[in-house]
């Protein structure tokens, strides 16, 4: 039988447990794209229930349906451009009457709708009750279904609940706001009617127009300024904050005073002095764990990928595989990439703990936290998550910059975000600091992420004084509930993300090393077995003056950098083709090879060439990311070229000062 | 007196909000309107501040702490 189709859009604020829930409603049927000209992240799934097929799409958490921020935009055009037939509106019980702000604007477009009123064990926790008869009846006896996303509880009610009011129809108005403005409205209504009669939604759209916003009456030109001589929006959000203050006082009810977790945690992660002191306790516990418990399986990793090296070797050997080929594949594709698959662990690990910090929901204290540092830089403390999330990956971190109120901080912290160490940087420090630096290896690598944080601060500082302006600290964020950290949601955090990274080891790394490979094994003459001869050697040695300075003076270095931009991981799968070492990511026999040929090469020079890696151009993917959140080449192009140059003075700076302090 | 000059653990009313016209109103989303009471939970000395409003915690700037005009309860 051909299943009836039913397209939901799930709405709601940010912290609502939306995410959770749609998990829970799709299960693993997910489809992660970018709405049309944003990079916004769009996500799809479906659930079945009874002889329906329900399509969901999952919406940003937003606060409001006007359009000030893409969010708001991207939403907005979701529920009212696309065939969408219910709008799914979860609903956090704990902050029901914030929540119900957004509700009450979603009535106002007459979808059918239902309210998944989540976090309903949260409010049991506080002593707290809410009537759900009379809840309904205040919201125009929409389905109001109580839910709890994280114990998966209420979801057959909820997916009855949809099917059941997508066949039943639109809901009744529900609010009506004071004469004045009611009074508008119609007229405006009558206005619409007249130039647009096909339009779905007049109502909201007068309600709109009496709003000021200006993305309705782009689309849908009318003369507003005969009804309404001003925005009302003013004072239509209050006359709604006023309507969602009857329901609160009709609806929720305190059975015992209890006390408050989040407030009690809060008293110590939020404290005006300890705040910071537990943030950065937490931040070194993140990256000993990375590199302790990584390393650790890391080893395991190496010693299979070893055996599997070998085997393969031995079974080319037998099957009588050509020369070019075995070493193509061998000490090309398989070294780079073989390499780059055992650093597995240290980013399960780093994504893991940042999943865990952001569900939890103590990453929005981190803004809070980290205000007075920032402020001093000319930043607000909100830039600081886009600089954490860097840890992870830089892509995201520049997209999450939109969250910034202003255009300027926003401009400043995608110049600075880069220098946060990225995963992909990850693998370099483990690598090197491994090779030169033994005992001390933990301790290297966590310099270097306090290093980019550093140079990011330093240049926040230095853009603020050059531009003057005067600080406007526009911190604006909402704080949520701390809350147990959900399985579910890590797993697929971290499951997305190592697939981003396998899927980057099978096609960009492994693309780059062949190429290397190629580079390496051809020059002028042809193929050839010395690589001193090859295309690599005369394209690295031709750069080796310039990076002299910082110590880097063999030309393998120098292509390893180059071809660095594809992606930061690929210096190392370079240099392990470079310095072809046979048993893939085995430290010992890289070492051997590099002192081979750069004798000179020490801990000194390990250390400016990881800091080199550290700031230089960023990968390909950021770069791209950058131009397109931008939406400027001149200004990619400035992000890019500072970053290299800042890279060579400081790489220089510490092979020359170190050099210096050595020789005496 | 605005809101910076609040003191932690008292509540305020909001009489006033003067800061830019895209942030007012994105406050104003959040339920901060004339007449609202406001919390503040805990502050900082450079004035950013954690605030309970409506049941919902917002850590705000100075910038805005100090364009929010407030009398005491």
């Amino acid at each position: 039988m051909q299943d009836k189709l039913i397209k939901v859009a799930v709405v709601g604020n940010p912290n609502c447990g939306k995410t959770t829930l749609f998990n829970v409603l799709t299960g693993s049927n997910l489809k992660v794209a970018n709405w049309p000209g944003v990079t916004v992240e769009k996500i799809e799934g479906f659930a079945s229930y009874e002889d329906f097929r329900i399509d969901l799409i999952d919406t940003p958490g937003i606060y409001s349906l006007a359009s000030y921020t893409i969010e708001e935009k991207v939403t907005r055009n979701c529920i009212m451009d696309q065939d969408i037939d219910v709008i799914l509106n979860v609903v956090d019980a704990s902050s029901l009457e914030r929540n119900l702000y957004l509700t009450m604007q979603l009535i106002e477009l007459k979808k059918p709708m239902v309210i998944a009123l989540n976090m309903m064990d949260i409010i049991k926790e506080r002593g707290l009750e809410i009537d759900l008869h009379r809840l309904p009846e205040m919201l125009g006896n929409i389905p109001i279904v109580p839910v709890s996303a994280a114990k998966k509880k209420g979801i057959n009610i909820l997916l009855h609940a949809i099917v059941h009011h997508y066949e039943e129809g639109p809901v009744t108005e529900v609010f009506h706001y004071s004469e004045e403005i009611e009074e508008k409205i119609e007229k405006l209504e009558v206005m619409m009617g007249a130039r647009y009669p096909k339009h779905e939604f007049k109502r909201w759209h007068a309600v709109k127009l009496l709003e000021g916003d200006e993305a309705v009456l782009k689309d849908h030109p009318i003369e507003v300024e005969t009804i309404a001589d001003k925005s009302y929006e003013k004072q239509m959000i209050q006359e709604k904050y006023g309507y969602i203050e009857n329901i609160v006082e009709e609806v929720l009810f305190y059975k015992e005073k209890k006390a408050h977790i989040t407030e009690k945690i809060d008293q110590y992660l939020t404290h005006p002095v300890f705040g910071l002191f537990f943030f950065f306790l937490i931040m070194m516990s993140v990256f000993f764990l990375t590199f302790s418990i990584g390393d650790f399986l890391k080893g395991i990793l190496e010693n299979i990928l070893i055996s599997v090296s070998n085997t393969i070797s031995a079974l080319f050997n037998t099957i009588g595989v050509a020369g070019w080929l075995h070493s193509m594949l061998i000490d090309g594709a398989l070294a780079g990439v073989g390499g780059i698959l055992t650093f597995i662990p240290n980013i399960a690990i780093l994504f893991l703990a940042l999943a865990l910090l952001e569900d939890s929901g103590y990453m929005s204290r981190v803004a809070y936290v980290m205000d007075g540092v920032m402020g001093k830089v000319g930043l607000s403390g909100k830039a600081f998550l886009p600089m954490i999330l860097g840890f992870g990956c830089t892509v995201p971190a520049i997209m999450a910059t939109r969250a910034l109120e202003s255009e300027e901080d926003r401009k400043k912290t995608m110049i600075i975000t880069p220098f946060m160490s990225c995963s992909a940087r990850l693998p370099i420090y483990v690598l090197f600091s491994g090779m030169f630096f033994e005992k001390n290896a933990y301790l290297v690598s966590f310099s270097l992420y306090l290093l980019g944080l550093f140079i990011a601060i330093l240049t926040a500082s230095i853009l603020t004084k050059i531009k003057k302006e005067a600080r406007k600290e526009v911190l604006l964020i909402e704080l949520p509930e701390y809350k147990r950290p959900n399985l579910r949601t890590i797993r697929i955090y971290v499951v997305t993300k190592l697939k981003d990274y396998l899927s980057k080891a099978g096609t960009v790394i492994f693309i780059a090393s062949l190429i290397i490979w190629v580079l390496l094994n051809f020059g002028p003459a042809g193929m050839t077995s010395q690589p001193d001869e090859s295309f690599g050697a005369l394209i690295g040695k031709l750069m080796v003056p310039l990076t002299r300075p910082a110590g880097l003076d063999s030309w393998q270095f120098v292509v390893a950098l180059i071809s660095g931009i594809s992606a930061k991981e690929v210096v190392v799968s370079s240099l392990n083709v470079l310095f072809q070492t046979t048993a893939s990511g085995s430290n010992q026999s890289l070492l051997q090879s590099i002192l081979t040929v750069s004798p000179e090469f020490g801990a000194l020079q390990a250390y400016a060439f990881m800091t080199f890696c550290l700031l230089y151009t960023p990968c390909v993917a950021t770069i791209a990311t950058i131009r397109k959140e931008s939406n400027s080449w001149k200004f990619t192009s400035k992000v890019i070229l500072f970053q290299l140059l800042t890279a060579w003075l400081v790489a220089t700076l510490i092979f020359q000062i170190g050099s210096r302090i050595a020789g005496l | 007196m605005t809101l910076f000059d609040g003191m932690s653990g008292i509540e305020y009313k909001i009489t006033g909000i003067y800061v830019a016209y895209a942030i007012e109103r994105r406050l104003e989303a959040l339920g901060l309107n004339e007449g609202t009471t406001i919390k503040i939970i805990t502050r900082k000395k450079n004035g950013a501040m954690i605030i309970k409003v409506r049941g919902t915690r917002l850590a705000i700037g100075k910038a805005i702490a100090a364009g929010i005009e407030v009398k005491e309860v």
